[in-house]
């Protein structure tokens, strides 16, 4: 500690010794807020025509069209480590092959509390393809609405707002309107 | 002079202003630790848990860092020179 630079030395040493404890304790400070809200997932309509994905121009294939209402109000979820949402729909089915899919067709990102009460009536953002390009023959599928927490500091936590009770088949493919 | 001015970059402190340092900052840090926790936690924002902590760094830094005249307050007193010059010569000549 005789010179500056030892003192330098010593100080930084302890300071990140503190700035870890403050960080622990800040990530350790999530698990005292464990709300998991639930809201209303409804599935107005699907819909099914043929088309061609942007990606895959030259394939014709079954593109659906999911209409759906989403409430929820998710303001318990923002404590003082949260720095976002990200919220997604997911179509869950397994396809002919017996494959399970998980498809994102709907995101949105909630980035201040005054926006966490959702009330969408939207469709889906991505396409909606089967890998087999149809969606003859598969089983009706699941929606789920799900969240992940981002934290300032911390891990990453994932939990689901609502799930539609029964699943919703697909309805067969329609000649382009 | 050009001891001078090596001894401005070098901020050099004597031993009891060494241990003030060593004490003010751990205090310091430690409390400041605690306190923006708590301050950040009570009012439900973690901004200011890392302004708190952030700005009472600065500070530590700037009390702390400088070679202040109160951490020169208790020079080392070193023994005269010429006295200890004489006793080593009257030793040397009993010996002889």
């Amino acid at each position: 500690m005789h010179s500056v630079f030892s003192r330098i030395n010593n100080v930084s040493a302890l300071l990140s010794s503190c700035m870890m404890a403050l960080l622990a304790a800040i990530a350790l400070s999530t698990l005292a807020f464990n709300a998991d809200p639930k809201g209303d997932l409804a599935i107005a309509s699907i819909k099914v025509y043929p088309g061609t994905a942007r990606r895959y121009a030259r394939t014709k294939q079954d593109l659906a069209f999911v209409d759906f209402n989403i409430t929820a109000d998710l303001t318990p979820l923002f404590n003082w480590n949260t720095k976002q949402l990200f919220l997604y729909l997911e179509a869950e089915y397994i396809n002919t092959q017996g494959v399970k899919n998980d498809v994102v067709i709907w995101d949105r990102i909630v980035r201040r509390k005054e926006d966490a009460s959702i009330n969408v009536a939207g469709k889906n953002k991505y396409n909606f393809r089967e890998h087999s390009a149809s969606f003859k023959n598969v089983p009706p599928a699941n929606y789920s609405l799900k969240y992940n927490v981002m934290p300032y500091v911390g891990y990453l936590t994932y939990g689901e707002i609502a799930k539609t009770a029964e699943p919703v088949a697909f309805p067969p493919s329609q000649p382009r309107v | 002079m050009s001891n001078l001015l090596q001894s401005i970059p070098e901020g050099r402190i004597d031993f009891a202003g060494q241990k003030l340092v060593d004490s003010i900052s751990r205090i310091v840090l430690i409390s400041a630790v605690v306190i923006s926790f708590i301050a950040g936690f009570a009012l439900q924002d973690v901004r200011v848990t890392f302004g708190l902590f952030g700005a009472s760094t600065v500070l530590l830094s700037l009390v702390v860092l400088p070679p202040w005249p109160m951490f020169n307050q208790h020079p080392v007193k070193w023994l005269d020179s010429s006295s200890s010059a004489k006793g080593n010569g009257k030793g040397k000549e009993k010996a002889s």
